[in-house]
């Protein structure tokens, strides 16, 4: 079959208007039905007539499934709300200002405009290999081509790779690791509630999968725990240029704080693994001191412990580790 | 002359077409029975078709016909048809499909089964030159006479290799030998000048190769209309895409009417339209229904063209006064699938720059599988500034000279020849362009700033100068004033976005001392008359065309001044163009409404029914259609010329790099021009920024990628290509002009679309070095990773001259 | 149901990727359906108990060793890699995600490196050719007993005529997969190597996991089959000779044939090992 991209075929588009219709649908249509939030990860997909679902469903219709509100003393983020509202919510930026500045880095403000909060924390990866239609690990196929010897990997990954080494684009999923944030995800049954850290998977545990949402599933939620807001946070995100672009490497960290001594941290690394990594062993060893330079170099080298490069992305060993350091040092 | 026009903001006259999204571009027309082509590309990097199976394509509801590679015209050689059975890249166009949609020609594009056997592929030049290597083409790697062939005998494909000596040296960091090179020149006493040096540099640099990415795809749509060939082209140049076109499909220029009233940009790929361009005239005279061949970006990346990269050795001597006595260069080009000729004005303009006196020139560009290389803006040019301008900063660095003061020690001035055959200039105003920006920089202030470090940020500063040939002459103008009193200029050229459309007719309106609201602009369709027009390319139509214009205009003034004389007495000198009379002193005189009336009348050259003899022939045509409306100006440019006509932009950058992520911010930037008279400052300020910010681009963020394994590109959107955007631009831009009239011109006004890019890039590269203490990571994109593990002392992964790292 | 896999490789051509994972389920289901027909099988089939030979040659020891320690370590050893290797590789088919990679390729050189020093050993160490010896009579006579339970199971030498023939079908199946496995190997990343997917071309490694698929899912059906006998009453006394190592008199003279398994003291040494006394057990044999 000749290759050919950049033309959308057609398909069967759904339009619920309630989450219950949406779930009932990709039920109905198990297998075959692709959710759509804000498009901008499927139409790229669609375009290249990679992926080529029969059936649609596009949430955008579903009213419960937009806006913030107050829930348990932290907010509750419907999944469809666009990454714009996150970035101007007053609370979030008040008080889960690493999730307003996160969301600020993603690509553009039209993307923004257009782009969800549940969309962007449940895009694919953006291996170029992957998404150009070959046949990898990813794909159902046998074959890694990011990690073959002489391949185009800077951007690929240095920890958390098994077979595949593509790396999660989410600029979000950090800062939403860092929140401990919880991801509510509904299929026929009643509600699954998944900590943000174990929402995004990496390939050992599902090669053709970003997250736990398996088809049938669908995100409607976001919470955003009490317990973190207004802790001193930190967000950086590396790119190669300053918009509509993914990170190199990024970091979000939140840092409790109490008479200058870190009591309690959460830091989530993007950009260097298939999932965000939540530094658990750096956080132990910020808890309890100020954060100073010392600390702070401990601790970007410890982050780093495990990385494993490929041919070209060397330098997000570095990279990492200077973020990490930047982060603790923010405290100080 | 005087200036009531020229050197004004006047707004374009399609501006609000354009921003109310009115303009209609090639893919915006829609004629009866139109039908849509999509092309079936080639997945490998070089292949053969070895069999078509179109069966259940043409079966398809809907879909009309299949155009193959033996239905377009083709030529021997590594020559480009716009389909064939032996693709050289991948994206390559081999059949084409017609559908009543894009959908159906879509599925029917995938219903096709093509058995296509791969062949031998080569990337990089390098690997062709190595002994044993691959070719890009099955008869090897060098298209050329045979050394012992006589002078008429056909080129023929060789193989043109390194010997295992040569890669001994490279792989060791050296220079390959003399007898690497394709081709060379010398000139002065080069070995005389490096053993008398002070100071003697040697770099291996690579510049990478970057597609053009122009906003509009080449989408084109074609239709045949008695015997006519109707193209709506996505292209830069308008006259000159007629010939272009009515060449490529073997028929009569005649016979064939070109709409481009607007173009989404070229930057050089689309300079007489493109290759795809044959697809739907060729197609809809096989169907016989209008054909629209809409270009994906995702094709573009691939029929798009590129610029090409260099692998580059140079060795610069340097007396301890800072000047620089000597170049030797060897480039390495990588020339696509169909060749390249961008090394030759690199070795030019290096000359140019240093005014070394005696500098030697190699170089060789190799076919590889690549897609295609054309010219992009400051081709060649942009290239070695942008390389060379860090070596001459390291050698004031070691020399304990500034590195403004080196520039300027260096730079050329309008006595500089350049090249093998000394070239020499109109008019060189570098060191002025260099003097009036490091003012409006501050550059001694900045230089304070140089090295400075705030926590983990470096403070660098550069400077870069960037010349490029700005200007063709010999073209002729074309005007006619009709009996409402407008002047209404018929522009061949292009309307590329660079306003040139309008701001070149300003001249004639000046000399007939019209308003501008009393001058249209006629233009985009070749049936409406159109003269015989320089490429809208090479900077050219600026000084090409205010001087064709001028002289059209000269012509009209003077029949205008003739009938005046003839209808109210006096002698024609004695008459005055102004606000659209023309009258004695202290009379009213007559409108020239009038005068276009009485010409009519009149007849014979007056309204065009006699014409200048020196007129060029394709220019006659549209005079001859127009005789009779009106006061015909018309007009060879005969003002002539001693030397080429260049300009030059010298670029000023502040940056910041970021120790701890190697990210660079560019904090200020400044460029300043000499490009002669400035006609229109705000489109100038456009042109100059916007050729920077795209050096800046080519130096810093964009990339293109090729897997080596299958040799497929990636980097093939606009997200993964990278443009530079908004948020990578310093708030503070200032640009100036030096705003020296060239002599040799009637209007004084030299072209700026070219150099600028190597401003905007040089300036960055060396201010990139400078923040770096002086090392120079002597390739591109410097984009973060390779500056972070330079920083770091980490080993770059890729080899020091591999292409396609980004 | 499909046969194979293909994809189309990057440059759009369609290659072999793998085997159907169709042919996983119908060997399961066939290994099944083997199981159930020969365990219905042999329940309906009259009995008919061959009498153990009355004159006892002399010299025959109560316990007769039949694999020595080190024997027994390789099977368990590659059996164990063996069901490893299985489970590592279709489970996850099955719908079972793990990170199953690392296990599957270390169980895989497990099991080459048993296969090494089975092979070495066998040569050099154990009578090579006792397993080699297929006679045509042989088997008509074999196939003349399951026809009909009244003739006579004939008589083998060390290894039964059953043996050695699913020992045959290992050999192929199990070298196929085992060098397609270790092919595959250079496409990971291992301790001693990065990986390296470009070292065949894309049609040949396409082939090679074909045969790795076929070797691979034959071993569902041959596995299933090896434990399902393993755990037949009849066949118990086999199974515990590879636990412990010996078959008692009573099964030797039942099933050899003493002259093409030589026990007899005096016969060559660490062939017969003597022991105290003879303990019965699994009953007698079915056949």
């Amino acid at each position: 079959m000749a290759i050919i991209r950049d033309m959308i075929p057609a398909f069967d588009l759904f339009q619920p208007t309630t989450v219950d219709d949406a779930v009932a649908l990709l039920d109905e249509h198990r297998g075959q039905a692709w959710v759509i939030a804000g498009g901008l990860d499927s139409y790229d997909w669609f375009k290249d007539r990679i992926k080529r679902p029969g059936v649609v469903v596009d949430l955008g219709g579903i009213e419960e499934l937009r806006g913030i509100t107050d829930a348990q003393g932290g907010l509750e983020i419907g999944a469809m709300t666009t990454l714009t509202e996150v970035v101007n919510h007053a609370r979030i930026r008040s008080e889960y200002g690493v999730l307003a500045t996160a969301a600020e880095h993603v690509a553009t403000p039209q993307i923004r405009n257009q782009g969800t909060l549940g969309g962007n924390i449940s895009q694919d990866t953006r291996c170029w290999y992957y998404r150009s239609g070959w046949p990898c690990y990813r794909a159902g196929g046998n074959t890694c081509y990011a990690a073959a010897p002489k391949a185009m990997n800077r951007e690929h990954a240095i920890m958390g790779t098994n077979r595949c080494v593509a790396v999660s684009p989410s600029d979000t999923a950090p800062a939403l690791v860092a929140l401990d944030a919880k991801m509510v995800v509904r299929d026929g049954g009643s509600p699954r509630v998944h900590d943000a850290e174990d929402f995004f998977i990496g390939p050992a545990i599902d090669i053709t999968r970003m997250t736990v949402i398996k088809p049938g599933d669908l995100l409607t939620a976001i919470h955003v725990p009490a317990e973190w807001a207004n802790a001193q946070f930190y967000y950086e995100k590396i790119r190669d240029r300053g918009s509509w672009d993914f990170q190199l490497v990024s970091v979000a960290a939140a840092f409790q704080v109490s008479g200058g001594t870190i009591t309690d941290a959460r830091i989530a690394v993007g950009g260097v693994a298939p999932y965000p990594v939540r530094l658990d062993a750096v956080e132990r060893l910020v808890s309890g001191t100020s954060g100073g330079e010392s600390v702070a170099t401990d601790a970007g080298e410890l982050s780093i412990k495990g990385g494993r490069v490929l041919r070209h992305n060397d330098y997000k060993i570095a990279m990492m580790r200077n973020l990490v350091r930047r982060a603790v040092r923010s405290v100080a | 002359m005087a200036d009531k026009l020229i050197g004004t903001d006047i707004a374009p006259p399609d501006l609000v077409a354009k921003i109310t999204g009115r303009a209609r571009y090639a893919e915006d027309f829609r004629p009866d029975g139109m039908v849509f082509a999509k092309l079936l590309l080639s997945p490998m990097p070089h292949c053969r078709v070895r069999g078509v199976d179109v069966s259940r394509a043409l079966a398809m509801d809907g879909v009309i016909d299949i155009l193959r590679a033996e239905e377009v015209p083709s030529r021997e050689g590594p020559r480009e048809s716009c389909l064939t059975d032996e693709p050289h890249y991948e994206g390559e166009p081999v059949l084409a499909v017609a559908a009543i949609t894009e959908e159906i020609a879509a599925a029917a594009i995938e219903a096709i089964d093509v058995d296509f056997e791969p062949l031998p592929f080569v990337l990089d030049p390098l690997d062709s030159l190595r002994p044993g290597g691959p070719t890009a083409y099955n008869g090897g790697n060098y298209f050329a006479r045979l050394p012992d062939a006589e002078s008429g005998d056909p080129s023929v494909f060789q193989d043109f290799k390194w010997t295992e000596a040569d890669f001994v040296e490279v792989d060791a960091g050296r220079r390959p030998s003399e007898a690497a090179s394709t081709r060379s020149w010398e000139k002065g006493e080069v070995d005389a000048a490096f053993a008398a040096a002070d100071l003697v540099l040697e770099e291996v640099i690579v510049h990478q190769s970057v597609t053009h990415h122009p906003m509009e795809p080449r989408t084109n749509m074609a239709y045949w209309e008695n015997g006519k060939l109707y193209a709506h082209v996505s292209t830069q140049s308008a006259q000159a895409t007629k010939g272009a076109l009515a060449g490529a499909i073997g028929i009569d220029a005649d016979d064939v009417v070109v709409i481009a009233e607007y173009c989404g940009g070229g930057f050089g790929s689309k300079i007489a339209g493109s290759t795809v361009m044959q697809i739907p005239a060729l197609f809809s005279r096989k169907i016989n229904r209008p054909v629209m061949l809409r270009i994906t970006r995702y094709e573009e990346n691939y029929v798009g063209r590129a610029r090409p990269g260099f692998q580059a050795w140079v060795k610069m001597a340097f007396r301890n006064d800072g000047k620089c006595t000597g170049v030797d260069l060897f480039i390495v080009e990588e020339g696509g699938a169909y060749g390249s000729g961008d090394n030759n004005t690199a070795g030019n303009i290096a000359d140019l720059i240093y005014t070394p006196q005696n500098m030697r020139f190699r170089s060789v560009s190799m076919y590889t599988n690549t897609p295609p290389k054309a010219a992009q803006r400051g081709p060649g040019g942009a290239q070695i500034v942008s390389m060379l301008e860090p070596v001459l900063a390291k050698a004031g660095r070691e020399l304990g000279i500034d590195n403004l003061q080196m520039r300027l020690i260096n730079a050329p001035g309008s006595d500089a020849t350049m090249g093998p055959r000394n070239g020499r200039f109109t008019s060189v105003h570098a060191i002025e362009a260099l003097e009036q920006g490091a003012e409006l920089f501050d550059w001694a202030g900045k230089m304070e700033l140089s090295g400075r470090r705030e926590g983990s940020k470096v403070t660098g500063i550069g400077v870069g100068l960037s010349p490029y040939t700005a200007g063709s002459i010999g073209y002729d103008g074309l005007m006619v004033i009709r009996p409402d009193g407008k002047l209404y200029v018929h522009q061949g050229i292009g309307n590329l976005g660079t306003h040139s459309i309008s701001d070149t007719a300003r001249p004639a309106a000046e000399i007939l001392g019209l308003n501008w609201d009393q001058v249209e602009i006629v233009w985009g369709d070749s049936s409406l008359g159109q003269p015989r027009s320089s490429v809208q390319a090479g900077s050219q139509t600026t000084h090409a065309h205010t001087r064709a214009n001028h002289a059209a205009g000269m012509d009209a003034a003077r029949k205008i001044r003739a009938i005046a004389a003839q209808t109210m007495g006096g002698s024609p000198g004695d008459y005055v163009l102004d606000n659209g009379r023309v009258f004695r002193r202290g009379t009213s005189g007559m409108a020239l409404a009038q005068i276009a009336e009485r010409a009519i009348q009149m007849g014979g050259e007056y309204d065009g029914h006699e014409l200048p003899g020196d007129i060029h022939a394709q220019t006659r045509p549209a005079a001859e259609m127009l005789a009779g409306e009106g006061l015909m100006g018309v007009a060879k440019d005969n003002y002539g010329r001693s030397g080429s006509t260049y300009s030059f932009v010298a670029g000023f950058a502040m940056v910041e790099l970021d120790h701890e992520t190697g990210v660079v911010a560019i904090k200020e930037f400044v460029a300043v021009t000499d490009c002669g008279t400035v006609v229109h400052p705000r489109s100038l300020a456009a042109q100059v920024f916007g050729g920077c910010i795209q050096g800046m681009g080519m130096a810093m963020t964009q990339r293109w990628v090729f897997d080596p394994q299958y040799g497929v590109s990636f980097a093939n959107r606009l997200y993964t290509a990278r443009p530079p955007g908004f948020l990578d631009m310093p708030e503070d831009m200032k640009w100036g002009a030096v705003g020296i009239a060239d002599p040799q011109s009637p209007v004084g006004a030299k072209g700026i679309g070219e150099p600028p890019v190597g401003a905007g890039a040089a300036a960055l590269t060396t201010a990139v070095a400078d923040a770096m203490g002086g090392i120079c990571l002597c390739r591109t994109p410097l984009t973060p990773d390779i500056i972070l593990a330079e920083l770091e002392g980490r080993a770059p992964a890729f080899g020091r001259l591999d292409q396609h790292v980004g | 149901m499909e046969l194979w896999r293909t994809a189309a490789n990057p440059w759009g051509q369609d290659v072999l990727t793998g085997v159907s994972w169709d042919l996983m389920y119908a060997a399961i289901i066939l290994a099944v359906a083997f199981l159930v027909g020969h365990a219905v099988w042999i329940k309906t089939r009259p009995t008919k108990v061959h009498a153990a030979t009355e004159d006892v040659p002399p010299g025959i020891p109560e316990r007769i060793q039949r694999h020595s320690l080190a024997a027994r370590l390789f099977h368990w050893t590659m059996a164990a890699s063996m069901l490893v290797l299985l489970v590592t590789a279709f489970v996850p088919v099955l719908g079972l995600q793990f990170p199953w990679v690392t296990i599957h390729w270390i169980a895989g050189a497990v099991l080459t490196a048993t296969i090494v020093y089975h092979i070495i050993h066998s040569i050099g160490w154990q009578d090579f050719w006792a397993m080699f010896q297929i006679g045509f009579g042989e088997g008509m006579a074999h196939l003349k007993h399951i026809m009909s339970p009244k003739a006579p199971a004939p008589k083998a030498g060390k290894y039964p005529f059953d043996h050695r023939l699913y020992h045959h079908v290992l050999v192929v199946v199990g070298l196929g997969v085992i060098a397609t496995g270790l092919l595959m190997t250079v496409r990971i990343d291992t301790i001693f190597w990065t990986r390296n997917p470009y070292m065949l071309a894309d049609s040949t490694w396409g082939i090679v996991y074909v045969i790795h698929g076929i070797c691979g899912v034959a071993l569902i059906f041959f596995t299933a089959a090896h434990i399902y006998f393993a755990l037949r009453p009849e066949k118990h006394w086999i199974t515990w000779s590879m636990v412990r190592g010996w078959v008692d008199r009573e099964h030797y003279l039942a099933h050899h044939d003493p002259e093409k398994w030589v026990v007899t003291e005096g016969a060559a040494p660490g062939q017969i090992e003597p022991v105290e006394e003879a303990p019965l057990e699994a009953g007698s044999a079915a056949e």
